[in-house]
């Protein structure tokens, strides 16, 4: 593991609210001593978490009935979670040279994404689509060019287009 | 099937310099083979792939695989490992052990690379949806009548170092031939656009390095700590370290019929204009960006799809989703569900284009019933296609991927980064 360098994750929060934050990094910094922590399901301060696992600044946007939380990490990966108006995590998107961790990003469901993966097997070497009720996970690219998604229907606010995701 | 296979084997042994493994876990480690004699180009084969622990082939489809001869660095111990998957889309050459679980072919004790406190290095390689875990080991890599001498290969398997716990967060672990997360390759030669596996992120220490490469001092649970490796140091494109036509490949697969073939035999040439028999013709370059990738435009005149690419390693041509095209997917469950299954074959226009935006050259594809085609014998197909995502406003994360289907009938050049052609400085595809 990478020591935690809590300074440069403090000096890459540029958005207002920065001291809200600075409560939830000194709770991240003790969090993070444990394993993963779910993002995928989780409420809202999973985020937080995530943002320390990655070491990434968080960008803030709103959408009509919901947030993207835009994380990048320093080794070039865009992570974006998406939030319910109500603090749940829907949705996760990543692109990047490099996969984050999906055990810390899907949480619960890492398990239905390694299911997935083995599932496709069947005469299929390339890029992973699945659709169950519980998940729906779709992974593309090559090493150093990577890009996915995972939500979890049955959380997706229904006025939030499931293409939104991305 | 098998009878062909033997005779088709065979002449392809004659003709690679490198000859072959038996393919059932080969023993031939400590053999002498002749020093490389220069020829640029090696023998592929397009069949079912390496043989299985019940001795038939593990039923691959749409695999590309030549032999490879890894050697201990300055030495005649060496040991040729048939069906090493051609690989367009990683840089890299990996090679399962035979260690007894992995069920590999590669028995050849090869020296560690190790770090200046001489602990050894391994690596943890992340692919679509799995990665690949074990030792970096130094070998002289020979393929065809070229070599790389004492470069970094992985050697996949976990006889000496359990699987670190950071690796597990990259999905299903590889490193077996067989089973439901099994490579049904005895390794995999990554000739595409990048020099090394990683290159600069990995070299330096701290929160930008993705966790690759790790430096490993027991086998106890955390005996494995990420690591940097300077980017010579790392597994690299052994192309790229031949002494000559070390600026990319030419994977040159015949057309096969609508059907498919029980086999396919082509060649992987190295070197793009550095002799007779590997000009760029009239092939298009397209330049790719610093992630190897370049955009899809589908249909030809339509969406934009910034995140494509072209690899061999993917067996079909995945690209969008049912929903999207309106080509109906296959019914079933298994997998299957996720291929495309028309009606009849269908035509396809689309367009490549640079990621810089230029130049577009239009592709013509055909996309046939894939339940149809796997309950052929056949194992060669070039119109195998399934889906990559899921909506058509999505730029994540739609894109096309050219699997092998598309070489068939191509000769497609691959120009690694930084390299002269006469095509211009890589990193770019051409065909």
């Amino acid at each position: 593991m990478f020591a935690m360098n809590p300074m440069t994750t403090l000096s890459a929060i540029r958005k207002p609210g920065w001291r809200h934050w600075l409560v939830a990094l000194a709770l991240v910094t003790v969090v993070s001593a444990t394993p993963a922590l779910a993002a995928l399901g989780g409420d809202v301060s999973s985020v937080q978490k995530d943002r320390a696992r990655f070491k990434a600044s968080l960008q803030l946007s709103t959408a009509a009935h919901h947030t993207v939380h835009e994380l990048k990490a320093p080794t070039g990966t865009t992570i974006r979670e998406y939030v319910t108006e109500d603090g749940r995590v829907f949705g996760v998107t990543w692109q990047g040279p490099w996969r984050p961790d999906l055990r810390q990003l899907l949480g619960p469901y890492f398990a239905d994404f390694q299911q997935a993966a083995k599932a496709k097997r069947t005469g299929r070497n390339g890029p992973l689509t699945s659709r169950t009720a519980r998940l729906v996970i779709e992974m593309s690219g090559h090493p150093r060019a990577f890009q996915g998604r995972a939500y979890v229907p049955e959380l997706v606010p229904a006025d939030v287009p499931e293409d939104e995701i991305q | 099937m098998s009878e062909p296979r033997r005779v088709l084997r065979s002449v392809l042994c004659m003709i690679a310099a490198a000859g072959c493994g038996d393919g059932g876990g080969g023993t031939n480690a400590g053999n002498s083979i002749a020093p490389p004699d220069g020829v640029n180009a090696v023998a592929i084969v397009v069949d079912s792939g390496p043989l299985g622990s019940n001795g038939a082939p593990v039923g691959y489809v749409n695999g590309a695989f030549v032999t490879v001869t890894v050697c201990v660095p300055g030495t005649a111990d060496c040991q040729a490992i048939d069906h090493v998957l051609v690989d367009t889309g990683s840089s890299g050459l990996r090679l399962l052990a035979n260690d007894g679980k992995a069920g590999g072919e590669l028995s050849l004790r090869l020296p560690p690379l190790e770090d200046v406190g001489k602990k050894a290095i391994g690596e943890c390689y992340p692919f679509v949806d799995g990665f690949t875990w074990g030792q970096v080991q130094l070998a002289d890599v020979r393929i065809g009548g070229e070599m790389a001498g004492g470069m970094a290969i992985q050697v996949i398997g976990e006889a000496a170092y359990p699987v670190p716990d950071p690796c597990l967060g990259f999905g299903n672990d590889e490193d077996t031939l067989e089973g439901a997360s099994g490579l049904l390759a005895n390794g995999i030669l990554g000739m595409g656009t990048f020099v090394q596996d990683c290159g600069p992120a990995c070299a330096t220490a701290g929160s930008g390095n993705p966790g690759v490469y790790f430096a490993c001092s027991s086998s106890a649970p955390g005996g494995c700590v990420e690591t940097a490796v300077a980017a010579g140091a790392q597994v690299s494109n052994p192309v790229a370290r031949f002494a000559t036509d070390d600026n990319g490949v030419i994977v040159e697969l015949p057309p096969v019929p609508a059907g498919g073939a029980p086999t396919a035999s082509g060649s992987l040439v190295f070197g793009i204009g550095t002799r007779s028999n590997n000009g760029l013709g009239s092939a298009v370059v397209i330049p790719v960006d610093d992630r190897g990738t370049l955009t899809t435009v589908f249909p030809a005149q339509g969406t934009r799809y910034p995140q494509s690419f072209i690899d061999s390693g993917s067996n079909g041509i995945y690209f969008l989703s049912g929903a999207a095209t309106g080509i109906p997917t296959c019914t079933g469950t298994g997998g299957i569900e996720r291929f495309y299954c028309p009606p009849s074959p269908m035509v396809l226009s689309a367009a490549n284009q640079g990621a810089g935006g230029t130049p577009t050259s239009p592709v013509s594809f055909s996309i046939a019933n894939a339940k149809a085609l796997f309950a052929s014998n056949n194992v060669a197909f070039s119109n195998l296609g399934g889906e990559n995502a899921g909506l058509p406003s999505l730029h994540l994360p739609a894109a096309f991927d050219w699997g092998l289907a598309f070489f068939f009938g191509r000769n497609v050049f691959t120009a690694i980064e930084g390299a002269a052609t006469p095509g211009g400085a890589g990193p770019y595809f051409a065909y």
